[in-house]
């Protein structure tokens, strides 16, 4: 299955959950579809930095990255679910943030 | 005295902040998790008193008999506590805010559970 | 005499915010004592002459002879001599842009408030001073406590416009936002207490004299510690992720004047909050890279998430977080030139955001519906307006001769010359798709047939709506074709902290 059927299969799949009666317009398949690619195209991107620290660990992440990208996509409809407003995700997300920036910045500081 | 009082104090401190958190994430009544979060900021504000504590020292106050030097090398910190008083008065009135939503969120739902109340709005 | 105008940027909007909220039911005196006090705000940034201002007369004691005079050895011969000892505030070219900007912003949303709303609201308005005298007094501040008070402050006046807003769900909103500002609002406070502790001192220079000159251990893991917990307090008072979610669904909650404002408060406090972070902590590269890869994660996913929203004010919230990330990239780069474009592309930002917040809230003002699903047509009701707001979208995406493209291309030019083209092509990639999103949100609001069940509402939009669009229309065109209006008065900060 393409990527583009399986986003429309995914967008019914969320939409049927709360609105049925809603038709699934051109507009909001295709801005999925965007969303999507920019999120891929970018985070490969970003991932090319890394050659500032090791080349090869750049490649074989932007392979690796690229390939996982490609079995799990769409991603873009499990990070919508991910990024709602449901007050228990904000925090859950928010205390792991906390967790991760102070373990990086103390050991990070200390032994890079 | 095993650990000396300030030591006691710091990890006084350092707990509450670790149960404040811990009651925001977990606990579902939102008076429970205001009064988490109203323990973060009173462990915050224990930390910042506890820093100007200073073992045989004396008040801040400048005395006609003394010498200034020995004003200078034994007087505790008074910053710390000027701070931690602004510090008070901000948390009380945040405290305040939240327990007034609170107030009104639960007219409207009938209901104190965080999880009904603050859940995803599309449902 | 210049120098007592400066705690006056922070006193006069805090006098009559207190003064207003006393005021009920006298609407024309709320209206012109309002108005006469927004448009005092963007002036006195203009009239103050650069210097730092002691509260209480407390110069450092090398300043201060007279004082000084008779001090014993312990005292006149170590670092005290040259500490301050009470609050500062520093005004230079930077802040007088910043500020000036800020009153701008915050002079038109009041004005749009107060005439687009039926009653003008003292209360309303009170929260509005509030909030930008907040953001003030944290541009001006050289002292870090006094930079958390108004850091709490204005997030309180947030949650107050949110509340005076009468949006759907905008109570969940606001407390949703205050229980998370009281996790890293008393972390921060921590991070500023640890600091306190390791430097003996609340003074942003003084800090910095310390760990410079030796008194301090630089490598020192408290030092390491506070850095985490401030960085945790810079990410929710500018909503960075993970905040992202809350601070979007925080704009969209509020009105559109009160958004436009809210919004404006949030990048100043961004900025200052970060140039803070970058005087102190710049010896540790890692800051740097941390602030990089956070704003990185804000523009990807804040820029995907509006794509999706079908509430426009919920996309504006998105984009509005987004643009962030450029500031964010700015800062992080830590060359002249890359700062001098992240604090020029802060000051577009709150230009072109307002400006598209006013510009779409006249859709709500004229359907009281912010669904995309449910909106269309809306052209030709009034197709004047509709170019505003199609020009403040072109701002945003970038596109020349107005100001965010000068900003763009001035840090993707920082991103090359630093060594990292990647960050220009991804920051070019998301440009295209915020040009994209918000094309698609005009397409449907504006050029797409009206639906049948679409009720629009014959009130006139007020001439000061009108008026603030076409203002901050030239400003946008000003910055755009003059950008050395805003860029030779940011250098200065900027080549200060490389």
């Amino acid at each position: 299955m393409s990527v583009y059927d399986s986003i429309l299969k995914r967008i019914r799949e969320i939409q049927g959950k709360t609105e049925e009666e809603e038709p699934l317009t051109n507009i909001s398949a295709s801005s999925m579809l965007t969303a999507e690619i920019t999120l891929i195209s970018s985070l490969l991107i970003a991932l090319i930095m890394v050659r500032l620290i090791s080349k090869t660990l750049m490649i074989v992440l932007v392979i690796a990255v690229f390939f996982i990208a490609l079995m799990i996509s769409p991603i873009m409809p499990k990070l919508m679910r991910e990024q709602n407003d449901s007050f228990s995700n904000m925090i859950f997300y928010i205390v792991l943030a906390l967790g991760i920036i102070v373990a990086l910045f103390y050991w990070g500081n200390l032994n890079v | 005295m095993i650990i000396s009082a300030q030591l006691f104090s710091f990890f006084t401190a350092g707990s509450l902040v670790i149960i404040g958190i811990f009651a925001a994430l977990f606990l579902d009544n939102l008076i429970k998790k205001i009064i988490g979060l109203a323990f973060i900021g009173d462990g915050a504000n224990l930390f910042i008193i506890t820093m100007g504590y200073k073992p045989g020292g004396i008040v801040y106050i400048f005395l006609p008999n003394m010498t200034i030097s020995n004003f200078a090398q034994n007087a505790s910190y008074p910053l710390p506590f000027a701070l931690v008083l602004t510090s008070i008065v901000i948390g009380a009135s945040t405290l305040a805010v939240m327990l007034g939503l609170v107030i009104v969120l639960n007219k409207r739902h009938d209901s104190l559970s965080a999880s009904k109340i603050l859940g995803d709005e599309s449902d | 005499m210049m120098d007592s105008l400066m705690p006056l940027m922070v006193i006069i909007p805090i006098a009559s915010a207190l003064f207003l909220n006393l005021l009920h039911d006298k609407d024309r005196t709320i209206k012109i004592l309002a108005i006469v006090t927004a448009l005092v705000l963007p002036i006195i940034p203009l009239l103050t002459g650069y210097g730092s201002h002691y509260f209480g007369g407390y110069a450092p004691l090398s300043q201060n002879s007279v004082i000084a005079q008779g001090l014993p050895a312990i005292i006149t011969s170590t670092q005290l001599f040259v500490f301050h000892p009470g609050i500062v505030y520093v005004f230079g070219s930077a802040q007088k842009v910043m500020i000036f900007v800020l009153g701008i912003v915050a002079f038109f949303a009041i004005f749009t408030a107060l005439n687009e709303t039926k009653k003008p609201s003292g209360v309303y308005t009170y929260l509005m001073f509030m909030g930008t005298a907040a953001a003030t007094a944290i541009l001006l501040s050289d002292d870090i406590f006094n930079f958390y008070v108004f850091f709490e402050i204005a997030a309180l006046a947030q949650i107050g416009i949110v509340i005076a807003s009468n949006v759907k769900n905008n109570y969940e909103t606001a407390l949703k936002y205050i229980i998370l500002g009281n996790i890293a609002g008393p972390l921060l406070l921590l991070g500023i207490a640890l600091l306190l502790g390791v430097t003996g001192n609340v003074n942003i220079t003084d800090i910095i004299y310390s760990i410079k000159n030796g008194y301090v251990n630089p490598q020192n893991p408290v030092l390491l510690m506070a850095l985490a917990l401030i960085t945790f307090g810079w990410l929710y008072g500018s909503g960075l992720p993970p905040f992202h979610t809350i601070k979007s669904a925080l704009y969209s909650k509020a009105l559109p004047h009160g958004a436009a404002l809210i919004q404006a408060i949030t990048v100043f406090i961004m900025v200052a909050l970060g140039v803070m972070i970058l005087r102190i902590f710049s010896y540790l590269s890692f800051s740097k890279m941390a602030i990089i890869a956070v704003s990185l994660l804000a523009l990807v996913l804040s820029i995907t998430m509006a794509i999706v929203q079908t509430d426009f004010k919920r996309t504006l919230g998105y984009l509005a977080v987004g643009e962030l990330g450029y500031i964010g990239i700015g800062l992080g780069l830590g060359t002249t030139l890359g700062i001098t474009a992240g604090l020029f592309q802060a000051i577009n930002e709150a230009i072109i955001t307002a400006f598209l917040f006013i510009g779409f809230g006249t859709v709500l003002y004229k359907t009281r519906i912010s669904d995309t699903r449910k909106l269309g047509g809306m052209m030709f009701e009034n197709p004047r307006v509709a170019l505003l707001v199609l020009l403040a979208g072109l701002a945003m995406a970038g596109v020349p001769p107005l100001n965010a493209f000068q900003s763009k291309l001035m840090l993707i030019q920082a991103s090359v010359q630093a060594g990292v083209p990647e960050l220009g092509i991804i920051m070019i990639l998301l440009s295209i798709v915020t040009f994209m999103t918000f094309m698609r949100a005009f397409y449907i609001i504006y050029m797409r047939p009206k639906p049948a069940e679409l009720e629009i509402h014959d009130y006139k939009i007020p001439k000061a709506t009108i008026i603030s669009l076409v203002a901050f229309l030239i400003i946008c065109l000003t910055l755009g074709l003059f950008p050395q209006i805003a860029t030779s008065n940011l250098q200065t900060l900027a080549s200060s902290l490389v």
